[in-house]
């Protein structure tokens, strides 16, 4: 049958079938991994690293080097980083660690203290303000905190981590069958699937794979522009008084970049920790404050509208309303899970239904797949000379 | 056993080897088929299956590992044969160049096994290693001009294989 000559389909995506079925599958996959969280997390950082270590081993593969040479060249590689950064960095980091621990109830009580001034120097201002007691009740919280419930929350936060560690050891485990197995259970996919849906199902793996890779590297690409436009902003805005110097305004950037991987709280997690650290650096600096506010706010503003589009959203070929949507459903359904899965998972379930639609709209391809079959009854019944 | 045959390198797989011997890749050094087999994929038809259906979209190139497969095409009136594709011979490598329609409908003859290769992986390939994916688009080239040669000379009708 030529082309021109089979009966039109809608465009797979417009089919409301399939619309429904790519909302419901990626929202009901964000139920399924909060609820095997304990091995979705290893999972998905294993696939992470995965995405991010296969292109350089292709790489290899590709000039030449047998897969499991290449594999054995970068845990070679990996190896020598870890141990060259647990001799270096380590330790800084750990006496960097150690002594953030013994100022940290100093920092605190100047933390309290500054936003105590704050909320008096409003209530002062603001009749309406004085009448809910603002600094009061937050010096009341914060000793609520400190006596109770901060002991509590401490040991909270240790078993937590208890609970998490061998769930994180797990990663590079995964990561290195995904690396040494992958391809090989790439192949064993395909040998399953039936000749007539063959190409198709080829297709699919590829735009998975494109989806996939270019998510991100769209994600690595936000980061580095949102690290940079912070960091330099927070370096201008504290170049008067010298409350940053390059280096800290880059980093701090970068920390409040990472947060912003979990979309709409992150940036707010990234926005408060900028402000908490220029309110130690320079507390009677109400300006400073305001300035890192509104950078925060000029940065979400370019995240949403410039950065995001250029880099996810053109990655993921989504109409921003539809992610949005999504975004939110999937932070009501599974929290800070469904917040960060939300965009990759609707990429993946986008492609699958297409990919459907295009498989199960075309007659041709299922009348193939029939004939095969009717083949090998017919082989079946001449060999047993039925 | 000579001592220095133990310097030779081992033989190469029959694979690789088939690979080696059709159209497409016959330029291709021993190193580049070892890298060719990681987008090899095999696959296994019965007597009178169909591999692709003339006006489909083609997504790679076939090699014919074993048996034989039958390339018809629709005329006016009936099917034009246009011809048989035997062992280390490929058919549609147009897909190969870009995302068209198939111009012919190619079916298994025989239970016959046929290697598949894919335009995306090969593409991927060829960014990587420009200088092979120069031989493989030259090869390309080369084939289909001389189809369409021997087409316009009247000899045959295998320019619309692919």
């Amino acid at each position: 049958m030529n082309q021109e000559n089979r009966p039109s389909h809608p465009s797979t995506l417009e089919h409301p079938v399939i619309w429904i079925g790519v909302i419901g599958g990626t929202l009901g996959s964000i139920v399924l991994l909060d609820r095997i969280a304990w091995l979705a997390l290893p999972l998905i950082l294993a696939v992470v690293f995965y995405y991010l270590v296969h292109p350089a081993l292709v790489r290899l593969q590709h000039w030449g080097l047998a897969p499991q040479h290449s594999l054995a060249i970068f845990l070679v590689l990996a190896s020598l980083v870890c141990v060259v950064a647990s001799l270096t960095v380590l330790p800084a980091m750990l006496n960097s660690l150690n002594q953030f621990q013994s100022n940290l109830p100093e920092t605190m009580q100047r933390l309290t203290q500054i936003a105590s001034e704050f909320l008096r120097n409003i209530e002062a201002r603001f009749p309406m303000a004085k009448k809910a007691d603002l600094a009061e009740g937050l010096q009341a919280r914060i000793d609520f905190f400190a006596q109770g419930k901060g002991t509590q929350f401490a040991g909270d936060a240790a078993l937590f981590a208890f609970k998490w560690l061998p769930s994180l050891l797990l990663v590079p485990f995964l990561t290195f069958f995904f690396l040494r197995d992958g391809t090989a259970f790439h192949q064993l996919i395909l040998r399953a699937v039936p000749n007539a849906f063959f190409e198709k199902t080829l297709l699919l793996f590829d735009r998975m794979n494109r989806q996939m890779h270019a998510y991100f590297r769209g994600m690595f690409w936000l980061t580095v522009l949102d690290t940079v436009t912070l960091g330099l902003g927070l370096w201008l805005l504290g170049m008067k008084d010298g409350t940053f110097s390059f280096q800290n305004a880059m980093l701090l950037g970068l920390v409040c970049a990472v947060f912003a991987w979990v979309p709409y709280v992150g940036t707010a997690v990234g926005g408060l920790i900028a402000v908490c650290v220029c309110a130690l650096q320079s507390p009677h600096d109400p300006q400073l404050l305001l300035g890192v506010v509104l950078l925060f706010c000029g940065v979400r503003l370019l995240d949403e509208f410039l950065y995001t589009p250029a880099t996810v959203g053109r990655a993921l070929h989504m109409h921003p309303l539809v992610s949005v949507m999504m975004i939110f459903a999937g932070g009501m359904l599974g929290g800070v899970y469904g917040l960060l899965l939300a965009l990759p998972l609707l990429g993946i379930f986008t492609v699958l239904g297409q990919m459907f639609g295009e498989i199960w709209f075309d007659s041709r391809l299922r009348a193939r797949h029939a004939a095969r079959n009717l083949l090998e009854k017919r082989l079946a019944s001449n060999d047993l000379d039925l | 056993m000579s001592f220095w045959n133990f310097l030779r390198p081992p033989p190469l797989d029959p694979k690789l080897k088939l690979v080696g011997s059709t159209a497409i890749f016959q330029n291709c050094t021993r190193q580049e088929l070892e890298t060719l087999r990681l987008y090899l994929h095999e696959r296994h038809y019965l007597a009178g299956e169909i591999v692709f259906d003339e006006g489909e979209e083609g997504e790679g190139v076939y090699i014919v590992a074993s048996g034989k497969f039958r390339a018809t095409r629709k005329g006016m009136l009936k099917k034009k044969n246009l011809g048989e594709i035997l062992p280390g011979e490929c058919f549609g490598e147009i897909a190969l160049l870009k995302s068209s329609c198939r111009l012919a409908t190619v079916v298994a003859e025989e239970p016959s096994v046929a290697f598949a290769m894919f335009r995306s992986e090969l593409e991927r390939l060829a960014d990587a290693r420009p200088r092979l994916g120069f031989k493989v688009a030259v090869q390309v080239a080369r084939l289909m001009s001389s189809r369409l040669h021997r087409f316009l000379e009247g000899e045959t009708d295998t320019s619309i294989l692919s």
